[in-house]
């Protein structure tokens, strides 16, 4: 199956904003995480990351994050308005 | 203008400071970054000088070695310069002694400052060999990129948020462009362009045209300071979407300095937000430089409605790092200000002009704006494309019959309103309350004090109701009044 990669923000806010969701994802997922850049405080943190895997493994990955209350934005997304 | 040299050197991130080409991107490889046009300034110093600047045709393009383009303009040649207006009246009703407003509300052609960004990245677009342009919008974008593509002969596409002002689409379809709407809030429209922009291949002039786009802000700043004799403001008060105008404001300011056109002075920047939607004022407000999303905004300033704000954190960093502040502004704060403004100026802005006056009040009177200070608001659109914003607000026009008596019977109505103006003005300033004063309000508190004649002065229902009052007074109508 072809591997795929995605390029994210990735923002935590909330309960789980302090939980270890990354380490928690890669164990759930056959997901391998490049993480880029990230800024945290004690309520909020902001991430950016590059997953690579399956397609399917990619989506059901996404998916299980944005259930944990984070918010997943492609990076090619992030565009200034508008 | 012969100036087919450039002084734009690469892409560079702003976070690592990796060099790119000068090509269609936008994000660094590393580490994500916002990519940014970088420019040889020394060489641009040795270049510009007022004097030539002062030389060339009043638009945008006059600093033209300042923005990120290889060639001569080819799209947008009239964009920019637009009046900085000295507020004295608006002055006074704030309780300030010297505000300035830069109205591009009377950009050209589309009426916002939109004009200018889209200028040079639809120029850049050709210079890159795009033939199809394409935007994600709140509005005033897509009116721009819909005009601005039509003048030079590129097929264009824009996305908006379906919900949007009728006046706002309606002034993007005559120009033939095509209008999408999308069932979602201005993020949704976001995250689908990109998709689309990575597949189709299209110039899309706010993602992959992005850091082109954006430099077309500072001309803004670079007029604001030659309209004040070659002076930076020390306070400037910006409305704030994505944050970018406001990033790339403060960048002209040091830019002339840099480049040697102005003297180094102390600058603060201010950024305004509607309460609706104020991810960037939140942070800013909270001591952070993190982002809260706004998932679903809500606010009559639709043009400012962006619950992601992609340079929010340099917005917020701009106002730490120039002793600025944030504010934001209720709906109906908005309205009050869009009033008050075309009232003592006689400038009609859109709601994202009524959010900035209304986040200057604030401002000014939590004294983070001093009263005694140069300050300039910027009002970056205009009224008559969001005019929904103002139903139900406003007085209805007086109907009368075409008739001498009537028409004579309403002035007499109207002249308590007429003596009160003065007052009513000299109080904004005791009261520092310019805003919530509106004409309204003014008419009814001064209709108490004239005792018997209160019952008159509803133009409308009077003129309408009670055609005969005015004979009371006037006779046949010969008053002088
Ligand atoms: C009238 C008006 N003013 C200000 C802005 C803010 O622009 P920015 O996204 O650069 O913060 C916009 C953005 O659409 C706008 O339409
Ligand atoms: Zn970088």
């Amino acid at each position: 199956m072809a591997k795929c990669k995605g390029r994210y923000w990735l923002n935590f806010t909330g309960p789980t904003a302090t939980e270890p969701l990354i380490y928690q994802l890669s164990k759930k997922f056959d997901v391998v995480f490049n993480i880029r850049q990230a800024t945290i405080s004690d309520t909020m943190g902001l991430m950016g990351v590059e997953f690579e895997a399956d397609r399917e493994v990619l989506q059901a990955a996404i998916a299980w994050l944005e259930t944990q209350g984070v918010k997943v934005k492609p990076v090619e997304l992030n565009t200034i308005e508008g | 203008m012969a100036m087919a040299e450039t002084f734009f050197s690469n892409l560079k991130c702003r976070e690592c400071g990796a060099l790119y080409p000068k090509k269609a991107t936008h994000v660094c490889e590393f580490d994500f970054g916002p990519l940014e046009a970088d420019y040889d300034y020394a060489k641009i110093r040795a270049a510009i000088s007022r004097e030539k600047i002062r030389s060339r045709p009043l638009t945008m393009w006059r600093y033209r070695e300042l923005l990120p383009i290889d060639g001569e303009p080819t799209v947008g040649l009239q964009v920019g310069f637009t009046p900085l207006v000295k507020a004295e009246r608006l002055a006074r009703a704030l309780g300030v002694r010297e505000l300035y407003l830069k109205n591009d509300a009377v950009n050209y052609p589309t009426l916002s400052f939109k004009d200018r960004v889209v200028a040079v990245a639809l120029t850049r677009a050709r210079e890159l060999g795009f033939n199809i342009v394409a935007c994600a919008s709140t509005g005033n974008l897509a009116n721009s990129v819909a005009a601005n593509a039509a003048a030079a002969g590129l097929e264009s596409y824009v996305l908006i948020p379906y919900d949007l002002e009728r006046g706002k689409v309606l002034n993007s379809l005559v120009y033939g462009t095509k209008v999408i709407g999308i069932e979602g809030p201005y993020d949704q429209v976001n995250r689908l362009c990109s998709e689309i922009a990575g597949k189709y291949g299209w110039g899309f002039v706010n993602v992959n045209l992005r850091p082109y786009y954006a430099e077309g802000s500072k001309t803004l700043g670079f007029e604001i300071i030659e309209q004040l004799d070659w002076r930076i403001p020390a306070h400037t008060v910006i409305p704030m979407a994505s944050g970018s105008l406001l990033t790339k404001i403060a960048k002209a300011y040091q830019e002339a300095v840099k480049v040697g056109l102005v003297n180094a002075s102390p600058f603060r920047i201010y950024g305004a937000q509607a309460r609706g939607c104020n991810p960037i004022t939140a942070a800013q407000q909270a001591g952070t430089d993190l982002i809260r999303p706004v998932p679903k905004p809500d606010t009559i300033a639709k043009s400012l409605a962006i619950g992601t704000p992609a340079d929010g954190y340099y917005a917020v960093n701009v106002m730490r790092q120039t002793g600025g502040a944030a504010a934001d502004a209720t709906d109906a704060e908005i309205i009050e200000a869009i009033k008050l403004l075309a009232e003592t100026e006689g400038i009609f802005a859109e709601t994202a002009g009524g959010v900035t006056l209304a986040c200057a009040k604030k401002l000014i009177d939590s004294g983070r704006i001093p009263r005694d200070e140069r300050v300039v608001i910027c009002i970056t659109g205009n009224g008559l494309k969001t005019a929904e914003a103002l139903d139900g607000q406003l007085t209805e026009p007086a109907r009368i019959k075409p008739s001498l008596r009537e028409f004579d019977a309403l002035i007499v109505k109207h002249e308590p309103q007429r003596r009160g103006e003065k007052n009513s003005l000299m109080e904004y300033r005791q009261r520092g309350n310019g805003i919530l004063e509106t004409p309204c309000l003014r008419a009814s508190a001064v209709n108490k004090s004239y005792g018997n004649r209160s019952k008159h002065t509803d133009p409308v229902a009077g003129a309408n109701q009670q055609p005969g009052h005015g004979q009371r007074r006037g006779g046949d109508g010969r008053g002088a009044d």
